[in-house]
């Protein structure tokens, strides 16, 4: 029997580290080497109690949970619960983590921010876990805003914002907006989208609480029936679910908050690969997963006169999260297509395949209104052997993009070329991780991202699917475009430097990573059973995630060997067009008046970003300016233009104090009278 | 049950500043040495009554209330008393701790403004007058939160006002006098008003007691014994009260007052003098008039988001660091009256435990901005400043911490207070569809308004690279300033870890002020 205290302890130790790297750096200590052994060991402890814990729960088949009081008149707990969900999701993000924290140390060496990097780092990590495992709502928030703090200060890691850490090309600009961000601004971007979207979040658990009395997920989950036909009966249950969700969306970099996403890699490499892999992106779909099953079951066991309009609603919320998913997943993948960065390819990706994520999440959903219990667990846990596929084969090649930039002095592909020269093992790895993500069998990739299409066309939600299959083929396309490009072509620029292998600390993360994205896809039937058991054991009020293992593997049908064959289509193409034709695309882009706007329309990312700082950041801008106006005439009516029209009042006034004889007789005459008013009353 | 002191341990609290800052003027405070004394004897008097309510707090005493032994009853003026309860708990800890912090920063902020001033030539009244006009002010505000009566409360507010005036017209900016006029003229006006519906009130009734005294319970409802005056009276009360919490409309004088006075008079203008009177509001004005206030609720919600709305995006537009903070200090009055508006427990429970967090958080910021003012030769404009976290790291971290408070954001205690108020407006605008979704909206607005000028200030001045000269000069000393700043960071995290006994003991006490609005 393992202690339940080690489950609080497995979010407790990064921050303790995190806390202690803090306090050694306001008492002096400036040896890089103390800060970041000291994040890794954190983060490995946090690990193994992930592991041990983790494990406990699945092979025993009994959740953990720890908690104990804060605050007792808000009812917030400190309520650690691991289920089936939080265990998978504890061992894969202590792990990834850690593997990351080890690269930061050789990746960081000679930085001057180096023990900020790894106080913000631990701290990441600690809130992310806390997130995952956490079982009173505001404790999760209050993890959930650490990702979001933590994220800011390391993607503004190097706020001084020198040319080289910028994103985007300098001088661009779509529709006037500029299109190259600052790290500074890019922290700021990352917080700021967020925080509309944990607005929300709170407004959504706000409503919860006050209809429940409680924060514990657990007990929000008992008592969804009443508290959804409730809602419902007043007409808000969709908005209250859409509210709630918008932090996720947000979070998670869903469209219309993608944006941040794309341009946070201004940070160092380490952290992006922690921010797309295990940390921060997967919070939001972490949370759908986990209130998806909650809302399910809110819906089908809502009382009866009121069920049908609960199902209603709940199929509509759900729809709306699927659609949103799979617009997201075609979106992104499209821009990835044209993209010049490495990293920056590569975070389309990672927001595309969450909307592969939302997609089944969502879709699995919409089930409610046939009942489908099954067919739901299936769903949501093809969404969560999405997430883990893709943390890993996601930090595998973020992790080398680290290196590759380093190696190029420049995060532009077109600076790079014939890696597989001079570097054997980083292009096996990055030909593992990037098989997995286009979707190739035996990697991971292939099986999960079949079973969230699988979801989609289980739900008959036919546009979505559609959408996620075509997002199958550009993904390989723009992958082995990324891969063809940087390995296999000669770079347009001969580099100064002959490009060599990373160091062991830095290559062997990502190759043990990519290694893993091989090993998990071999051995998908054994993890089916797994996901199947953690399935079983994340229950929402009286509703289980039971399905079936072999539900989770996938099977050879004409759907699957379709979208398989138009993703090793497109591969065969693009590495056609590059290697074996060396079509000219830039020439080609000076031909045609059509390719190019096809061009900058993808380029400038659907023109969304433009859009949104045309209305948003520039109308509050303008508005403020606005009210700065207003502000001003306020001041002038009250500073000025009163004191005037009292000064004016007073002068008129003060004539008649002047010793005027008109005005001494008029006075005369006025007291005269007055006193023989009085004479009269009196008299009378 | 009431607890009642075996000495009067809240009278001394208040008396013993304002008698140590006596001494000080009349003896002289020539000397640095002296002024380090006088500094360090003021800092360790103010941060006593919070030790005190800190104390009590631990010992589970304060949500029963505790009231000093020392209090008399006199006719028609009702019972003289101080007392501590869950509602003005968190109030004193934030004067105390604000203040105590503040006295020692003012120990090198002031000798240097002092030098500056006598080298432009002008007469500076010297640290001795200083340190007792500070000590009287943060005193008055001990006892403004801790008076039973509205008596007792008028006279510390006037006595807040006094020194306050004189400590910017002594050591102000720019067009100091007429500034410091101008915030006398205004406050006085508020003060004023609320004196109107307080005479009524108390001859009325025949006493001026908000709290009975022992038992620390609200008077309750005056409506029905004020008849037809209740709604005159509740009115007089409110926009008195709001003239001086600086609310939409009745807001000009702030941002001068609090950007032009001494930096650490400001830092105690900003965040602890305005919240007194959304303290005021919570503690008499909501009992003394449920059903007015029902009835006025929703205008109110709407003055709150405007302020916040206002007051936020208006400070964005700001050149000058400290009127850029003034006006972030009305919008976060805004969240205050947000949570007053609501007029339910947990929403009144928001805005007293969002007091102590705006206290901190904004004295956080008002200090940062007098670091830069005293190590960078008056350095005040946004515009030129950049890029200063390189050589200010740690006066870096602590201005995010302070924006972290404002914009309710954990490990500040910000995010307690937040999750109140909207827990308390969402009580009661939660349906139908239409009221959820526009006040949804306006809550994205407010709140994202707040995230935004913090962040987007903090990239302002510290991140990029310095667009003036003088913004790359200089580098940080770990002196009495940044000391004085970090106890603060201190203070703040604990409120955030040990925040239980605060928010139960106001949830509790809070409860009964509602108690007739049901």
């Amino acid at each position: 029997m393992v202690s339940p205290v080690l489950a609080t302890l497995i979010w407790g130790i990064p921050y303790i580290g995190a806390g202690i790297i803090g306090i050694l750096y306001v008492l002096g200590v400036k040896n890089e080497k103390v800060h970041g052994v000291l994040s890794a060991a954190s983060l490995f402890i946090a690990a193994i109690l992930a592991t041990i814990v983790g494990y406990h729960v699945l092979a025993s088949g009994q959740p953990i949970l720890h908690e104990f009081k804060w605050i007792p008149s808000i009812n917030v707990r400190v309520s650690t619960y691991i289920d089936g969900l939080s265990a998978i999701m504890v061992i894969l993000v202590s792990w990834l983590s850690f593997l990351i924290g080890v690269y930061s140390i050789e990746y960081m060496k000679g930085d001057w921010g180096v023990p900020r990097y790894f106080f913000f780092f631990t701290f990441f990590v600690g809130s992310m876990l806390l997130v995952v495992s956490a079982n009173n709502l505001l404790l999760l928030f209050i993890g959930w805003e650490g990702t979001g703090l933590a994220s800011y200060a390391l993607i503004g890691h190097w706020y001084t914002d020198e040319e080289e850490y910028w994103v985007g090309v300098p001088g661009r600009r779509a529709m006037g907006v500029p299109m190259y961000f600052e790290p500074s601004h890019s922290g700021l971007r990352a917080i700021l989208f967020t925080r509309v979207g944990d607005i929300g979040m709170l407004i959504g658990m706000a409503i919860m609480y006050y209809l429940t009395g409680t924060l514990s997920i657990t007990g929000i989950a008992a008592k969804a029936p009443s508290w959804m036909a409730w809602l419902a009966s007043h007409h808000v249950l969709t908005l209250t679910l859409v509210l709630f969700t918008l932090g996720a969306l947000a979070k998670s970099a869903q469209f219309p908050f993608h944006e941040w996403l794309v341009t946070a890699m201004t940070g160092p490499t380490p952290v992006s690969a922690l921010i797309h892999a295990a940390t921060m992106v997967k919070a939001g779909i972490y949370l759908v997963l986990r209130f998806a099953p909650i809302f399910y079951y809110g819906a089908l066991n809502a009382p009866a006169p009121l069920h049908a309009i609960v199902v209603h609603d709940t199929y509509q919320y759900f729809m709306l999260v699927a659609g949103l998913g799979a617009v997201t997943a075609f979106m992104l993948a499209t821009m990835a297509l044209v993209s010049n960065e490495f990293k920056l390819i590569l975070a389309f990706s990672t927001a595309s395949q969450i909307g592969y994520m939302f997609l089944a999440a969502g879709a699995a959903g919409m089930l409610v209104a046939e009942g489908n219990v099954e067919g739901f667990a299936a769903g949501v846990l093809a969404g969560l052997s999405h997430l883990m596929s893709h943390a890993v084969f996601k930090a595998a090649l973020f992790l080398i993009s680290g290196w590759a930039l380093h190696v190029a002095h420049s995060r532009f592909i077109d600076k790079m070329g014939d890696y597989a020269k001079y570097m054997k093992l980083t292009a096996i790895s990055m030909w593992l991780a990037g098989l997995s993500l286009m979707g190739i069998p035996p990697l991971s990739g292939f099986f999960s991202k079949e079973l969230t299409l699988h979801a989609a066309e289980e739900a008959h939600f036919q546009s979505g699917f559609l959408l996620g299959a075509l997002t199958a083929l550009l993904t390989a396309a723009y992958t082995t475009r990324l891969i063809v490009r940087v390995f296999h072509m000669p770079p347009y620029e001969e580099p100064e430097h002959k490009p060599h292998e990373a160091p062991i600390l830095m290559l062997g993360p990502y190759f043990i990573l990519a290694l893993a994205a091989l090993v998990l896809g071999a051995s998908w039937w054994w993890l089916a059973k797994v996901f199947a058991k953690a399935g079983e054991l994340t229950r929402a009020g009286q509703l289980a995630l039971r399905v079936p293992a072999k539900m989770l593997i996938v099977h050879f049908t004409p759907v699957v060997d379709a979208v398989l064959a138009g993703a090793i289509a497109s591969i065969l193409i693009v590495w056609y067009l590059y290697k074996i034709a060396a079509v000219n695309f830039r020439a080609l882009l000076a031909r045609s008046a059509l390719a190019k706007a096809t061009y900058d329309f993808l380029f400038d990312r659907w023109y969304i970003n433009a859009v949104i700082y045309i209305v948003f950041v520039y109308g509050f801008a303008g508005l403020a300016l606005w009210l700065a106006g207003v502000d001003f005439a306020i001041d002038w009516f009250y500073h000025i233009g009163l004191i005037a029209f009292f000064g004016a009042l007073s002068f008129a006034t003060r004539a008649l104090q002047r010793g005027r004889p008109d005005y001494i007789v008029s006075m005369y005459l006025y007291m005269a009278g007055i006193a023989l008013l009085l004479a009269y009353i009196l008299w009378r | 049950m009431t607890l009642i002191l075996g000495g009067p341990l809240l009278w001394l609290s208040v008396i013993l500043p304002v008698g140590a800052g006596l001494i000080a003027w009349l003896a002289g405070v020539e000397t640095e040495e002296a002024s380090r004394l006088a500094g360090g004897i003021s800092a360790i008097l103010l941060a006593i009554p919070g030790a005190i309510v800190a104390g009590l707090y631990a010992g589970g005493l304060v949500s029963e209330g505790v009231l000093d032994p020392f209090y008399a009853t006199f006719h028609r003026v009702g019972t003289i008393a101080l007392a501590v309860d869950g509602l003005n708990g968190p109030i004193v800890l934030g004067v105390s701790a604000v203040t105590a912090a503040v006295a020692a920063y003012s120990v090198r902020y002031m000798r240097v403004r002092i030098e500056e001033m006598e080298r432009e030539g002008e007469r500076a009244p010297g640290m001795g007058l200083y340190f007792f006009l500070y000590n009287l002010f943060a005193a008055a505000m001990l006892g403004l939160a801790m008076a039973t009566n509205l008596i007792l409360f008028y006279v510390f507010l006037e006595l807040t006002l006094v020194p306050s005036f004189l400590l910017i017209a002594y050591w102000g900016y720019g067009d100091r006098r007429r500034i410091s006029l101008l915030y006398f003229v205004w406050t006085h006006i508020g003060a004023v008003l609320l004196l109107t519906g307080i005479i009524y009130y108390g001859v009325k009734l025949g006493t001026f007691d908000y709290l009975r005294v022992p038992q620390l319970s609200p008077v309750g409802p005056v409506e029905a014994a004020l008849g037809t005056a209740a709604k005159a009276v509740a009115l007089l009360m409110s926009i008195g009260l709001f003239i001086k919490m600086a609310v939409f409309g009745v807001h000009m004088w702030l941002p001068y007052a609090h950007a032009e006075a001494p930096t650490p008079i400001s830092a105690l203008l900003s965040p602890n003098l305005i919240g007194l009177t959304g303290y005021a509001y919570a503690r008499f004005v909501i009992p003394s008039f449920p059903s007015i206030l029902l009835g006025w609720r929703n205008y109110l919600v709407a003055l709150a988001f405007t302020t916040i709305i206002y007051g936020g995006l208006v400070a964005l537009t700001q050149r000058d660091f400290k009127r850029f903070l003034a006006y972030s200090s009305i919008s976060q009055m805004g969240y205050m009256l947000l949570g007053l508006a609501t007029l339910t427990s947990i929403g009144i429970a928001g805005a007293m435990f969002h007091y102590l967090v705006h206290a901190i958080g904004k004295a956080l910021l008002f200090m940062t901005a007098g670091v830069f003012i005293t190590e960078l030769h008056g350095l005040r404009d946004i515009r030129a400043m950049g890029g200063l976290a390189r050589r200010y790291p740690l006066t870096a971290a602590l201005a995010l911490y302070g924006f972290l408070h404002l914009s309710g954001m954990p490990p500040s205690p910000g995010i307690w207070s937040e999750w109140m108020i909207l827990v308390g407006l969402y009580r009661v605008y939660n349906h139908p569809l239409s009221t959820l979704f526009s006040i949804a909206l306006v809550t994205a607005v407010a709140l994202t308004v707040s995230a935004a000028y913090s962040f987007i200030t903090m990239r302002r001045i510290f991140y990029g690279q310095p667009r003036s000269d003088l913004a790359k000069k200089g580098a940080e000393v770990r002196n009495v300033l940044v000391v004085s700043m970090f106890s603060l960071l201190l203070v703040g995290f604990l409120v955030f870890i040990l925040a239980t006994p605060l928010i139960n003991s106001l949830m509790r006490v809070a409860s009964l002020l509602v108690i007739h609005l049901v």
